[in-house]
């Protein structure tokens, strides 16, 4: 058996330090014993949280009621116009942003995303019918819409890949912008010109440019990095 | 076994159920533990056939909370289990009332150690013991050890009777009520939280023999002494980290009303005493604090002032003002009362349920007893101790990450002459330099 030189209590055997002050044992003739159990368990227990199927089932509750709420109004107000069936649209879509995640959690990122941009793509598709807009939907939101759903995969790739320090999140969003903006921009000018003159999204790229390089220079020089996270309390 | 639904059977929560309801919440535990360490490694089987025979005999036990619209109760749980499980690192966890099909008491069992974890507002120290006992001498029996009937334990072959689930409090209340000013705000002992759901458990095991000569010694009986310690260490620490501004120390002690009036509750029957020091007065001596407890403790417990002060809770519970408002607006309102007078006015609480006895074939199956208090309301520790054989274990629990009460309590254990063994389910890491 030990005993803590400093408290003077004798320790359990299997014991590394003194659990009144941390002292280390260090006892030639009794060395700590790895092998026999613990005195307590070391396996911890967490409350479990709301059911996932709990919440699943409130927010689509929710959705259905504003969407059947909204059918209902829309026979007895301006009936000369489907206005509901956006409304119905937009919380079909928004049902599935949040409730198949929530329903299977071992869903993969791309199959996530792949049926948000299907949500979005779909929507957008309903209106441009609604509008008679089919050639500005081929035209333009279409391929807006699966860059930004390309821009947000490389993203999050990118960001789930190991721990990746706030400076270096940062950095990679604000990249990522800029250079949505000049895709934005490229089909813009495809959709109305027929030719890419890139113009303003020059501008955001600098500017997200100008952003990133002192950023660069921060997360690289050590301390740079230590002033702003004790600035910033990061 | 099977079950009966017994329609329309409800309870009405007792005085101590009611507070222990309205503050149930995540950051706050009216959870305890007592432990049973055997002689061999648990058989859960075993085990879950013993809690399957011992319920039913323990309706008191065997119930969920419901949701009136002004006041929560207590009605027969006949959703399966409860369930064995096996023992985790952080025991004591909050109750959540619709988890854990409801049930309020909880089995766990990690190598030779049974726990029974029951929520306060069921049951006191003194009646979770009565089914422990009883659930140990039928684990036993399953086992296939002979152990009788008689000495605190219950024949689970007999139905319940009335006298066990009776309401204490409401009997024994009289008319004259206790009036007291408020309770000064103590030292509050607090320190560092720990990520949630951490449960820090630190005990100490001290042979009975010598803590009753050192108690002897002073003139004191044995949780006099423990007080006494506790309320030392606490000043002490008080007087290092905050010495411009002493306050009281204060203890809440729970007392065991069942000596003073007869009954054979199974419920709640306990009522807190204050033992406090004042040391902006000056330092008092180790004597001068055992002497201020044990005059305190002899001139405050008898059953006159106990039962005035009983009628005052119950005369509050059935406030005719209190009864109207809706549990909703009731629950903060009780959380606000318990805040100003059960935890501003007391440093730490230390309760000792004494000595756990058992007949002398179940005796030499157990090794030792443990018990443990749940997480307080504000991150400090809470001290209880349970002595069985010839050993008084003491437990500081709690989800604080110093361990300044408890180093310094078992430090003055040590240095007053007693052999002090320490087990812990801290995590430790060795520090540089010691």
């Amino acid at each position: 058996m030990s005993y803590c030189v400093n408290c003077g209590v004798e320790l359990d055997d299997t014991a590394a330090v003194c659990p009144l002050c941390q002292t280390p044992v260090c006892n030639p003739s009794c060395p700590v014993d790895l092998e026999s159990p613990k005195p307590f368990p070391v396996e911890r227990s967490e409350v479990p949280p709301v059911s996932r199927v709990a919440v699943a089932l409130l927010l689509s509750s929710m959705f259905l009621s504003v969407a059947l709420v909204c059918g209902l109004l829309n026979l007895f107000l301006r009936t000369e116009h489907a206005w509901s069936l956006y409304v119905i649209g937009a919380a079909a879509m928004l049902w599935v942003w949040v409730v198949p995640p929530l329903l299977a959690r071992q869903l993969s990122l791309l199959v996530r995303l792949l049926l948000d941009v299907t949500a979005i793509a779909v929507y957008i598709y309903l209106i441009a019918l609604d509008l008679n807009g089919m050639d500005w939907y081929w035209g333009l939101a279409l391929p807006v819409i699966l860059l930004g759903g390309a821009c947000v995969l490389v993203l999050s790739i990118l960001l789930d890949e190991g721990r990746r320090s706030i400076l270096s999140s940062v950095t990679l969003i604000i990249g990522t912008g800029g250079i949505f903006s000049v895709g934005v921009e490229y089909f813009i000018d495809q959709f109305l010109n027929h030719q890419w003159q890139p113009a303003w999204s020059l501008v955001v790229l600098a500017i997200c440019v100008a952003l990133i390089i002192p950023l660069i220079v921060v997360r690289r020089v050590p301390y740079l990095r230590e002033e702003v996270r004790r600035r910033f309390h990061m | 076994m099977k079950r009966e639904k017994k329609k329309g059977v409800w309870y009405r929560l007792d005085n101590a159920g009611v507070l222990y309801t309205a503050l149930q919440k995540e950051e706050y535990s009216s959870i305890y533990r007592f432990s049973a360490v055997m002689d061999q490694k648990v058989d859960p089987e075993a085990l879950q056939r013993a809690v399957d025979r011992t319920m039913p005999r323990f309706p008191g036990f065997g119930v969920r909370v419901r949701r009136g619209m002004f006041w929560y109760y207590l009605e027969p749980n006949d959703a399966p289990g409860p369930f064995v499980k096996r023992d985790i690192a952080n025991p004591c966890q909050p109750v959540r009332f619709r988890e854990d099909n409801g049930w309020l008491v909880r089995f766990y069992y990690y190598e030779r150690r049974i726990s029974l974890e029951v929520f306060h507002a069921l049951s006191d120290g003194a009646g979770a013991l009565v089914f422990l006992r009883t659930l140990l001498a039928v684990y036993l029996r399953e086992l296939g050890y002979e152990i009788p009937q008689g000495e605190g334990i219950l024949n689970v072959d007999e139905p319940p009777r009335r006298e066990e689930l009776e309401d204490g409090y409401a009997r024994w209340a009289g008319k004259k009520v206790l009036r007291s000013g408020p309770a000064p705000t103590a030292f509050p002992n607090t320190g560092t939280a720990e990520p949630f759901y951490t449960f820090n458990i630190t005990m100490g095991f001290v042979p009975l023999d010598q803590l009753k000569d050192k108690a002897k010694r002073y003139g004191v009986s044995i949780t006099e002494y423990l007080t006494g310690v506790l309320l030392k260490v606490i000043a002490d620490n008080q007087a290092q980290k905050h010495p411009a501004h002493p306050r009281p120390v204060a203890l809440a002690v729970p007392i065991n009303l069942r000596p003073w009036f007869p009954s054979e509750t199974l419920r709640n029957f306990i009522l807190t005493v204050r033992p406090s020091i004042d040391p902006s007065l000056g330092e008092y001596t180790f004597e001068e604090i055992l002497s201020q407890v044990r005059h305190y403790m002899r001139l405050h417990i008898n059953r006159l002032e106990m039962r005035a002060m009983l009628t005052g809770n119950v005369k509050f519970q059935t406030n005719p003002l209190l009864q109207v408002i809706p549990l909703v607006l009731k629950n903060p309102v009780m959380a606000l009362g318990y805040r100003m007078a059960g935890v501003r006015p007391y440093s730490g609480t230390y309760t000792n349920p004494g000595a756990f006895q058992v007949p002398p074939e179940m005796a030499s199956h157990i090794e030792h007893m443990e018990v443990i208090l749940g997480q307080a309301t504000v991150p400090r520790v809470h001290c209880a101790s349970i002595s069985f054989g010839n050993t008084m274990e003491i437990t500081f629990a709690g989800t604080l990450k110093e361990t300044d009460t408890e180093r310094a309590f078992f430090r003055f254990l040590v240095k007053d002459g007693l052999h002090v063994k320490v087990t812990s389910n801290r995590q430790g890491k060795p520090v540089e330099g010691g």
